[in-house]
C-alpha cells in the first residue's frame, strides 16, 4: 500500500514584501503530496523554529496554474523533433486554468508566446523555432526564474519554469571548459578538475535565484558523456534542486516523451504553500509543516536559511 | 500512524497528488480563462519581459540595467607552485638528494559579455570572450644516467665489468690479424678465431693512443656522482631545470544577425620558449635544443537558420604553428652516441626551424524530414609543413664495441674504448641546401541520415567520400628510392627517383580515394526508455602525415655518410682524421645520389591505414540517480605506420643468418639486401605496414548529483595486440605476423573513480549550521578526487648481445621450457625469474615473443585530490580558494625491471630486478576572483 508522504524540497526563499500581518512577509513554497487517496483535501500547517505560523495561502493542483517553457534548442534536430512533439502533446492535456508562455533563451530571453489559454499561437511558435544558436540556460536562468518570482509575487497563480534543453558545455558563448590557452604548457596541473568553473557559475546561480519563489524544471534532451558535461548535467540538477523543481537527463529519443510528461505531471501537481514568516528571525530556521491525509498525519520539517529580498 | 519524513529524504521520496486541491479547505477555485488572477499574471509576465528586454518592443537594455558593466563576466586568477610544498619525488629521494627546485606561477584573466559602448552600441547582439594566460616556470627534472668513471676517461679499463661482474676485456684494433688457424667450416669461438687481437695490456689503453679530438669533447663531459649501481653502472645523477615562459590570449566574438544569422570569432595566440632540462651544462648536453615557439589559431563560423529544419553551418580556420631552436646560429656540437648505456654528447637537430600551417573549409547542412535528419559535411583541409630541419649538421658519430673487441666474441670491447680511439663504426653529417616547403591536403564529402525507425529504435548511417593528396614539395624537391626503377650506374632496382622529373609526379604516388561507412543505432528493448542499447560499426581510412623535417628530399639535400666496411675489423671514420669536406656539387639528381647512405624510403604503394572498430553497450538507469553502463569494444588496424625498427623494405633474410660471421663484412651483407647500393633504409615513422587489434570490455557507474555528491566509476578489461609496438623493435622484418603479440603498452585493467562532493556544511546543510562569520567559514566547501589504479605492460625482453651480424636490428630472448617466469612474490629484488629466460646462440633468432604474454610490468596507482573554498563576496562576485594535491598520498610507484638477459657465461645480475621508483605529492595553490 502506498503511503502518503509530505514532500517539500530544501529550498532557500526569500521573505517577501510585508503582508497585511504586522512584521511578517510572506514566503511561497512549493510542496508535494504522494497518496492515491488524500480525502479530505489537507489542510496544511506550518511552524517555524517550533512556533506556529500561518498558511495564509495553498494552491492545490487544480488551481490556475502559469507554466513558463523556456526553449533552449540548439543542436540535434532529431532530438528536437521528439522534444517539441512532446510537448505540444502535454501542452494539449493541459486544463484550460493552466495558461503556458513561451519563450526561447538564445541571446537572451526573448519571448515566443504569451501566456494565455490559446494554444494555437504556442503550439505554432513551439513547431517554427528553429534550433540553432548557442545554449543559453546557464544565461538565463536567473532572468527566467526572476520573471516567474515577479508573477508570483503579483498573482495568486502557481508558478513554474521549465527549460526544454539540449546544450553542451562546450557550445556556450561564455567559457565553461577553460580550454588550453598555452598548448606549450607541459606541467599544468590547473585543468585537472576542469569541472571548477561549471561548479561556480552552478554555486553563483543557487546564491541568486536562491531568493525566488517560483520552482525551476529542467529537461535535458541530450546526455553527455564527457567530465564537463557531466558537471553541468550535475549542475543543472543543482539549480533545480535549489528552487524546489527537478531535472531529468534524456539518455535516448524513447526517454524524452517520457521525460517531458513526467515533468509535466510534477508541475501540474505541485502545491503552492504560502506562510507568513516573522521578518524578525535568525536566518538559520527550521520549518516545519504537516497535513492530515485520509487518517494518515503527514509530517516533514527542514532547516533552512532565509535571504531577504530586496524591494 | 505518523509519518516523519526527513527534509532530505523527501527529495527523492516526493510524488504527486492530482485531484485533492479543490477539496483543499483554502485553496483557491480553479478559474476560467478570463478570470482575474492569470489574466493579471498574464500581464505582468507582459510588463516584466517588456522591462526586461525580451520583447522585441522592450526599450534597450542599456537603459533598463545600470550599465554594461553589470553585464560582464570573468574571472581573474593565480595558481602557485613551489618546492616546498611538495615532497621530495622518489627518485630524488633515493638518490640522496633532499630538494627539486621548483618555481611555477600561472595567471590569468577572463572576461566575457556583450559589446555595448555608452552612446554608440546599446543594444548589442555582439558578444566577447577574452581571456589571457601567462606561466612561468622552473621545473627539476630527474634522471640516472651511466657514464665513464674517471679511470676509463683515461683509457684504465682494468676495473670495467660486464653485467655478470667479470673483467671486460678490451682489445687493441691495431693488432688485428687473421688467424691462420682459423676453420671457416666451424662457427667462430674463442677456439677457432677468424682474427686474432691482442687486449691492451692491463686493459688499459695507452695515453698516445686516446683521440685527441676525444679528449677535447671530454673536458665537456661530467664526472660520476653517485654509484647506484649495479657496479659502474648508473653513476650519473642529474635534477636540472626545464624552463617554460609562456603568454597567450584567447578572443571569442560572436554576432547574431537577424535570427537568422550568427558569426563567430575564435583566435589563439600563444608564444614562449622552452628550455630542455640539461644533463650537463654546456653545449655537449644531449638534451633536446631550447626552443622560442609562436602558435596562432583563427576560426571563423558562420550559422544560417534557413528554416526552423534547416541549418546550414560553415567555418573557415587557419593554424601556424612555429617552433625555432634557440641560438641555431651557433655551431652545433657534434653527435656523439656511445651505443649501450653510456650517456651520449650533442644534440640532434640542433638549429632546426618548423613552421605547420593548416587551413580548413567545413560547411555541413542539416535538415528534418518526417522520420529523417539528413546531413550533408564538405571538408577541405591543406596542410603546410616549412621545414629547415639538418639533424647532424656537425655530423654524428657512432660507437660500438666492436673494434675494440676479439672479432667474432660477445662480451668482448666496449663502445667507450671504441670512443677514446676515436674509431667510430657509423657517422654521418646533414648537408641541407635549403627549407623544404611540403604541402598536402584532404577533401572530403560525407552525406548521412539518422532514422526514427521507431520510437525506440534510431539508426544513423554516414558515408564518407574522401580524398588524400599525397606530399608535394613547393619547389618539386622531393625524391625517394623507387623499388620499380633500376639504376643505370650499377644495375640495381631501387634508384632514386626525383618528383616532377621523367614523369614522375609531384606528389610521387598518386592521391587516395576512399569511401568509408559509418553505421549505429541506439534501441530501447521492449520499449523501456530507461534501457537504451547502441551498437555501432565504423571503417576510416588515415591520412599519412607530414612530420617535421627533410626526410625525402636527398639529391636537393645529402647524407654524407661513412660505413665500416667490417665493424670488428676497420671503422667508418678515425676522428683524429677529422670529417672530410663534402664536394659532391647539389642538387645531384642522378638515380645514385643517395647510394651508400641511410636513403629515405618513401612508400609509393598507395597504401595507407585503416581503422575498422565495432562496439556494442547497454545503459540502464537505476534507482538513488545510478546509471550504469556495461558494454564491449573492437578495433583493429591494418597498414599502420610504422618505423625503421619494426619494417625494413631493404632487410636481409633471418634465414641468412646462417652465413655467420661473414654478415660482418659490409660488402657481402649489401649483396643480400633487395636494394644493395644501400646500407639502409630511413621510413621516418610512415611505412604503412603495421596491424593490431583490440578487444575491450568496461563496466560505467554514474552516480548524478544528489545530496551534494557525484561520482563516476570506470572499469576497463582489454587486450590488444599488434605487430610493431615496443621499445626495441621487431625480430623479423620479412613476416610482421611473426611479431605479433601484446602491445608493449597494453594495461589490462585498469580502473578510474572521480567523485564531487559538496560538503554538507552551513545554514542550509545538515551540518555545521553557523551563523555570520563562521558560516562564511564552513560554507562552500567541495572535495573533488580522482583516483587511478592500471596495471603494468607487457614486459619486452631483450638478450644482453645481439651477434647476427648486423642483419638484426633486434633480437627476441629464448624461452627455457619448463621453467616457470614467474615469483612468488614480485616485488623490486625480484620482479621475474630471469632464468627462464636465455641469451639466443650467436647468428640464431630468439624464439620468445616480442613482449611477454604473462609478464606484466608493476602497475601504476595514485590519487589526486582537490579541495575548493568559495567565499560570496556579494553581487555576485565570489573568492575562491583553491589547493589541489597530486598523489596526495605520496605513493611511489615501481620502475619497470631490468628486462636484459645476458647469455649463460655472464648472466646479467639485475635481470628481473628494480632500481627505485618515481613520483610524488605536488600541491598546487589557487586564488580566483570571480566576477
Amino acid at each position: 500500500m502506498l503511503r502518503p508522504h509530505l514532500a517539500i524540497p530544501v529550498v532557500l526563499f526569500a521573505l517577501a514584501s510585508s503582508n497585511i500581518y504586522a512584521q511578517t512577509s510572506n514566503v511561497s513554497v512549493p510542496a508535494w503530496i504522494e497518496t492515491n487517496n488524500c480525502a479530505p483535501a489537507p489542510q496544511f500547517d506550518a511552524s517555524v523554529n517550533g512556533k506556529p505560523v500561518p498558511v495564509t495561502a495553498q494552491l492545490g493542483p487544480a488551481s490556475d496554474q502559469v507554466i513558463l517553457i523556456v526553449l533552449d534548442l540548439t543542436s540535434d534536430p532529431m532530438l528536437v523533433e521528439a522534444a517539441k512533439q512532446a510537448l505540444i502533446a502535454e501542452i494539449s492535456k493541459l486544463p484550460a486554468n493552466a495558461w503556458v508562455g513561451l519563450l526561447r533563451a538564445q541571446d537572451g530571453l526573448h519571448v515566443l508566446a504569451d501566456p494565455s489559454a490559446d494554444r494555437r499561437p504556442l503550439i505554432e511558435a513551439i513547431k517554427s523555432l528553429s534550433n540553432s544558436g548557442e545554449p543559453g540556460l546557464l544565461e538565463t536562468v536567473q532572468g527566467s526564474l526572476s520573471l516567474a518570482d515577479g508573477i508570483t509575487r503579483k498573482s495568486p497563480v502557481r508558478v513554474s519554469v521549465l527549460y526544454i534543453t539540449d546544450g553542451s558545455i562546450y557550445s556556450y558563448r561564455e567559457d565553461y571548459t577553460n580550454p588550453v590557452i598555452n598548448q606549450s604548457d607541459p606541467h599544468d596541473l590547473s585543468r585537472t578538475f576542469p569541472e571548477m568553473l561549471i561548479k561556480d557559475k552552478i554555486s553563483k546561480l543557487v546564491e541568486d535565484i536562491s531568493s525566488l519563489q517560483a520552482p525551476l524544471f529542467v529537461v535535458h534532451l541530450n546526455y553527455g558523456r564527457d567530465r564537463l558535461n557531466e558537471a553541468y548535467q550535475n549542475g543543472l540538477e543543482t539549480l533545480a534542486d535549489a528552487t524546489g523543481g527537478r531535472s531529468e537527463i534524456c539518455h535516448s529519443i524513447a526517454e524524452i516523451p517520457e521525460g517531458i510528461a513526467a515533468m509535466f505531471a510534477r508541475i501540474s501537481s505541485a502545491w503552492r504553500l504560502t506562510l507568513a514568516v516573522p521578518t524578525k528571525i535568525h536566518s538559520n530556521i527550521q520549518i516545519h509543516l504537516s497535513a492530515q491525509c485520509s487518517d494518515e498525519e503527514l509530517r516533514i520539517s527542514w532547516r533552512t536559511h532565509f535571504h531577504p529580498k530586496e524591494g | 500512524m505518523k509519518t516523519l519524513v526527513n527534509a532530505f529524504l523527501s527529495l527523492v521520496l516526493a510524488l504527486s497528488l492530482t485531484d485533492l486541491s479543490a477539496r483543499a479547505l483554502d485553496e483557491r477555485k480553479p478559474s476560467s480563462q478570463q478570470s482575474g488572477p492569470l489574466s493579471r499574471a498574464a500581464e505582468e509576465f507582459k510588463v516584466l519581459t517588456r522591462e526586461g528586454g525580451m520583447r522585441p518592443d522592450s526599450p534597450p537594455i542599456t537603459q533598463v540595467h545600470h550599465g554594461p558593466k553589470l553585464l560582464w563576466h570573468g574571472r581573474v586568477y593565480e595558481n602557485f607552485r613551489n618546492d616546498f610544498l611538495d615532497a621530495v619525488p622518489h627518485e630524488v629521494n633515493q638518490n640522496g638528494e633532499s630538494k627539486s627546485p621548483l618555481r611555477r606561477n600561472q595567471f590569468g584573466f577572463n572576461v566575457a559579455g556583450p559589446v555595448l559602448i555608452p552612446h554608440v552600441i546599446k543594444d548589442s547582439n555582439t558578444f566577447f570572450m577574452l581571456s589571457y594566460e601567462g606561466v612561468r616556470e622552473r621545473i627539476s627534472r630527474a634522471s640516472l644516467h651511466t657514464i665513464p668513471t674517471m679511470a676509463e676517461r683515461s683509457g684504465d679499463f682494468s676495473q670495467t665489468v660486464d653485467q655478470a661482474g667479470n673483467l671486460l676485456p678490451i682489445y687493441d684494433p691495431a693488432t688485428t690479424a687473421p688467424n691462420p688457424a682459423y676453420n671457416p667450416s666451424l662457427p667462430v669461438s674463442t677456439s677457432n678465431l677468424q682474427y686474432l687481437r691482442s687486449p691492451f695490456p692491463g686493459n688499459r689503453i695507452p695515453a698516445v693512443r686516446l683521440a685527441p679530438a676525444v679528449q677535447q669533447a671530454l673536458s665537456l663531459y661530467p664526472l660520476p656522482n653517485t654509484d647506484i649501481g649495479p657496479f659502474f653502472q648508473n653513476n650519473y645523477f642529474v635534477n636540472a631545470p626545464e624552463t617554460d615562459t609562456a603568454d597567450g590570449i584567447i578572443v571569442k566574438i560572436d554576432h547574431q544577425f537577424g535570427d537568422r544569422h550568427r558569426l563567430t570569432s575564435l583566435t589563439t595566440i600563444s608564444s614562449g620558449f622552452l628550455g630542455t632540462a640539461k644533463y650537463f651544462p654546456n653545449i655537449g648536453s644531449p638534451n633536446a635544443p631550447d626552443h622560442n615557439f609562436s602558435t596562432r589559431r583563427t576560426e571563423l563560423d558562420y550559422i544560417f537558420t534557413a528554416s526552423s529544419k534547416t541549418v546550414n553551418s560553415a567555418s573557415v580556420s587557419m593554424a601556424s604553428n612555429v617552433v625555432r631552436a634557440v641560438n641555431s646560429a651557433q655551431s652545433p656540437f657534434p653527435n656523439y652516441q656511445l651505443i649501450g648505456n653510456y650517456l651520449s654528447m650533442g644534440t640532434a637537430y640542433p638549429n632546426s626551424s618548423n613552421a605547420r600551417n593548416t587551413f580548413e573549409i567545413r560547411d555541413a547542412v542539416s535538415s528534418r524530414a518526417g522520420k529523417h535528419s539528413p546531413r550533408l559535411t564538405f571538408q577541405l583541409d591543406r596542410y603546410q609543413v616549412n621545414s629547415f630541419n639538418p639533424a647532424y649538421p656537425s655530423g654524428e658519430f657512432q660507437f660500438s664495441p666492436d673494434i675494440t673487441s676479439l672479432p667474432g666474441i660477445t662480451d668482448t670491447g666496449d663502445p667507450f674504448a671504441s670512443f677514446l680511439l676515436g674509431l667510430s663504426q657509423f657517422a654521418e653529417r646533414n648537408i641541407t641546401t635549403a627549407p623544404s616547403y611540403f604541402r598536402d591536403s584532404y577533401q572530403s564529402i560525407a552525406p548521412g541520415d539518422k532514422y526514427a525507425i521507431s520510437k525506440d529504435l534510431t539508426l544513423s548511417v554516414t558515408l564518407n567520400l574522401s580524398r588524400r593528396t599525397p606530399r608535394v614539395e613547393k619547389y618539386d624537391r622531393q625524391s625517394t628510392v623507387d623499388p620499380s626503377v633500376v639504376d643505370p650506374s650499377n644495375g640495381f632496382p631501387g634508384g632514386l627517383v626525383f618528383a616532377g622529373i621523367q614523369g614522375i609526379p609531384a606528389g610521387l604516388r598518386p592521391a587516395n580515394i576512399d569511401l568509408d561507412p559509418s553505421i549505429g543505432i541506439a534501441w530501447n528493448p521492449l520499449g523501456d526508455a530507461k534501457t537504451v542499447l547502441r551498437a555501432s560499426f565504423s571503417r576510416s581510412h588515415g591520412q599519412i602525415p607530414i612530420y617535421d623535417g627533410q626526410w625525402g628530399t636527398q639529391g636537393f639535400n645529402a647524407q654524407q655518410t661513412f660505413i665500416s666496411p667490417n665493424t670488428q675489423l676497420t671503422p667508418a671514420l678515425d676522428l683524429t682524421a677529422g670529417l672530410p669536406a663534402f664536394t659532391t656539387p647539389l642538387p645531384d639528381l642522378t638515380s645514385s645520389a643517395a647510394d651508400n647512405t641511410v636513403a629515405d624510403f618513401v612508400d609509393l604503394s598507395g597504401r595507407e591505414p585503416v581503422y575498422l572498430s565495432a562496439s556494442l553497450s547497454v545503459e540502464r538507469e537505476m534507482p538513488f540517480s545510478m546509471l550504469i553502463s556495461v558494454g564491449t569494444n573492437y578495433a583493429s588496424g591494418q597498414d599502420i605506420l610504422v618505423g625503421d625498427g619494426a619494417a625494413n623494405p631493404n632487410a636481409v633474410s633471418p634465414g641468412l643468418l646462417s652465413y655467420g660471421d661473414a654478415l660482418y663484412n659490409q660488402a657481402f651483407r649489401d649483396t643480400l639486401q633487395p636494394f644493395p647500393q644501400y646500407p639502409g633504409l630511413e621510413l621516418y615513422g610512415l611505412y604503412p605496414a603495421g596491424s593490431y587489434q583490440r578487444n575491450s570490455g568496461f563496466v560505467r557507474v554514474e552516480k548524478q548529483a544528489s545530496f551534494g555528491l557525484s561520482f563516476i566509476a570506470y572499469y576497463e578489461l582489454s587486450k590488444q595486440l599488434d605487430d610493431y609496438s615496443g621499445p626495441y623493435g621487431n625480430q623479423d622484418l620479412f613476416n610482421l605476423r611473426n611479431n605479433w603479440a601484446l602491445t608493449s603498452y597494453n594495461t589490462p585493467q585498469y580502473l578510474q573513480l572521480s567523485y564531487i562532493y559538496e560538503l554538507p556544511f552551513g545554514p542550509d546543510h545538515p551540518l555545521l549550521q553557523f551563523q555570520g562569520w563562521r558560516e562564511r567559514l564552513v560554507s562552500g566547501w567541495t572535495i573533488s578526487g580522482t583516483a587511478y589504479w592500471n596495471d603494468g605492460t607487457p614486459l619486452a625482453l631483450h638478450p644482453e648481445y645481439n651477434n647476427t651480424g648486423g642483419v638484426l636490428s633486434t633480437l627476441y630472448v629464448n624461452v627455457v621450457p619448463g621453467v616457470d617466469p614467474h615469483v612468488a612474490n614480485p616485488g623490486p629484488s625480484s620482479w621475474f625469474n630471469p632464468a627462464a629466460f636465455s641469451q639466443p646462440a650467436d647468428f640464431t633468432l630468439g624464439n620468445g615473443p616480442r613482449t611477454e604474454p604473462d609478464l606484466l610490468g608493476p602497475g601504476f596507482n595514485t590519487m589526486d585530490l582537490s579541495v575548493n573554498k568559495r567565499f560570496p563576496v556579494g553581487g555576485g562576485r565570489a573568492i575562491e580558494f583553491n589547493a589541489t594535491g597530486f598523489d596526495i598520498l605520496n605513493h611511489a610507484n615501481w620502475n619497470s625491471p631490468d628486462t636484459n638477459i645476458g647469455p649463460e657465461s655472464a648472466p646479467n645480475v639485475d635481470a628481473g630486478k628494480i632500481i627505485g621508483s618515481h613520483g610524488g605529492r605536488v600541491i598546487q595553490l589557487g586564488l580566483k576572483f570571480n566576477f
